[in-house]
């Protein structure tokens, strides 16, 4: 089959990409942020052994876990504004579903990382006599987060690629430009094919830093 | 002589399992207290309700005159903040050393002082080079416990609990993880220690050394103390058949003197 490539339009709508690769990488950065900051809250709450820290920790987790974050993002787009008195844009609807889903997931990095420290660093930390934030922060944590490094820039990676899902709700970000451009030009195939690489290039150096971070921070090294 | 540690009917259970008994137990200012007993016997959990790794089920402890905690010797309770302020006065060498793989040796040394007493840099310093010297690895001080061997590793934990000056050392089986060769080296730094004049309670396999350093020897057996005295009492001339069944195990193979001139 003859088909003619024609990428005039993705020269000519530059200006919609451009803003929606911003959007893009606004959305995402906000959402690793604040998802990082909200995960390690939660991590040390399912750390915790205390019932009423741990349990809805836990029920937070496996909730936004094991649901699609599409869904989560079109929920709280759709169905929050009617059983709320607030008022959703899409960007928030979008911002509110990522930041959960990575705070779920970063809290099981950081959960991971710290049960990955040896029982006996934690002991040798509480016989000097340090409390327990001390033993968190002058032994644990800085081990822990060598360990962790690689896991948050995976998420980081997946989170740029969910950013996508904003375009359900009509948020400005690249896909959702992309979609617009290509219904008054008629070229799903080149839009759709331009944000793919566009979508590699923003996170390919990304994926080789973690191959490197990964071979860097292996135990034994 | 003064009493720096008292232990006062000293029982921990773990669930239905009595692991300690009503231990009473005194430990004088300079002396050195040696442990032995067979492996469940409850030695290393007594080690570790002394500075309450493990916290005792009923009982209590006296440091330098002071109780530990509040309450009835049957029910005690502890403050976090109380239970951190002992430990500082009492340094723990384990089994496994459990140095700080991401500091380096001096810094290991050092952190005790800075993050619990809050000595200044210079006193940090001070300590870190005066222990690490008195343990024979002042030339060790900048490399990372990854690169030392077995023995160095344990002799800079040590050091790391001295720097806190600590009222009574506790040694939880601190050459049971060592390579033979290297067992030597560490019980020749804690018998320098011992004769120092420092304050230790120590859980060890090696009979040898008890029978050399100790000043008194404990017999553990099911959570009690079944036997106590001088080292030539109770290593040489036991009276219980159990103390006996465990220095028969101890010395199945033995080397005759070996000529090493």
């Amino acid at each position: 089959m003859e088909y003619n490539w024609d990428f005039g339009a993705v020269w000519t709508y530059r200006g919609l990409l451009w803003t929606g690769l911003q959007n893009t990488i606004i959305l995402a950065v906000v959402c690793l942020v604040l998802g990082l900051f909200f995960g390690l809250f939660v991590g040390a709450a399912r750390y915790s052994t205390r019932p009423i820290l741990n349990y809805p920790a836990t029920a937070f987790v496996e909730l936004f876990r094991n649901t699609p974050v599409l869904i989560q993002i079109m929920w709280f787009f759709f169905a929050f504004p009617i059983i709320s008195p607030f008022q959703v844009d899409a960007f928030t609807a979008a911002t509110l579903g990522l930041v959960l889903n990575t705070t779920a997931f970063s809290s099981e990095i950081f959960r991971a990382g710290i049960q990955s420290i040896a029982k006996g660093q934690w002991e040798a930390a509480k016989a000097l006599g340090m409390t327990y934030m001390q033993q968190m922060k002058r032994v644990i944590l800085p081990q822990a987060i060598r360990r962790m490094v690689p896991a948050f820039m995976n998420r980081a990676v997946e989170l740029v690629k969910m950013t996508s899902l904003a375009s359900v709700i009509a948020y400005g970000e690249l896909m959702h430009q992309a979609k617009s451009i290509a219904a008054i030009s008629f070229n799903p195939i080149e839009m759709y094919t331009a944000v793919a690489i566009f979508y590699f290039l923003l996170i390919f150096p990304f994926a080789i830093l973690v191959r490197r971070l990964e071979i860097k921070f292996q135990p034994g090294s | 002589m003064t009493n720096v540690l008292e232990i006062k009917k000293l029982s921990k259970s773990f669930g239905d399992l009595k692991v300690l008994d009503a231990i009473d137990l005194t430990v004088s200012k300079g002396s050195t207290v040696v442990i032995i007993g067979a492996s469940g016997s409850g030695k290393s959990t007594l080690l570790r309700c002394v500075n309450f790794m493990e916290i005792p089920s009923a009982g209590q402890i006296v440091l330098q005159g002071d109780l530990i905690g509040s309450g009835t010797g049957e029910s005690m309770s502890y403050s976090d903040s109380e239970l951190a302020k002992m430990r500082a006065r009492v340094g723990m060498v384990f089994q496994h050393f459990n140095l700080f793989p991401h500091m380096t040796v001096k810094q290991n040394v050092m952190e005790g002082p800075r993050t619990v007493l809050k000595c200044n840099t210079a006193e940090c310093e001070r300590r870190a080079d005066r222990y690490l010297e008195k343990v024979g690895l002042g030339w060790k001080a900048d490399a990372y416990p990854s690169h030392l061997s077995g023995g160095q590793q344990q002799r800079v934990a040590i050091a790391r609990a001295l720097a806190m000056e600590p009222e009574v050392m506790l040694f939880d089986e601190a050459t049971s993880a060592l390579d033979p060769e290297l067992v030597g080296e560490v019980l020749q730094t804690m018998k320098e220690l011992a004769d120092d004049g420092m304050t230790m309670l120590i859980v060890t396999h090696e009979l040898g050394f008890a029978y050399t350093v100790a000043d008194r020897v404990l017999f553990l057996s099911e959570g009690k103390i079944l036997e106590q005295g001088d080292p030539e009492a109770v290593l040489i001339n036991p009276k219980q058949e159990a103390t006996k069944n465990f220095l028969r195990g101890h010395g199945s193979f033995r080397l005759p003197e070996p000529n090493l001139d």
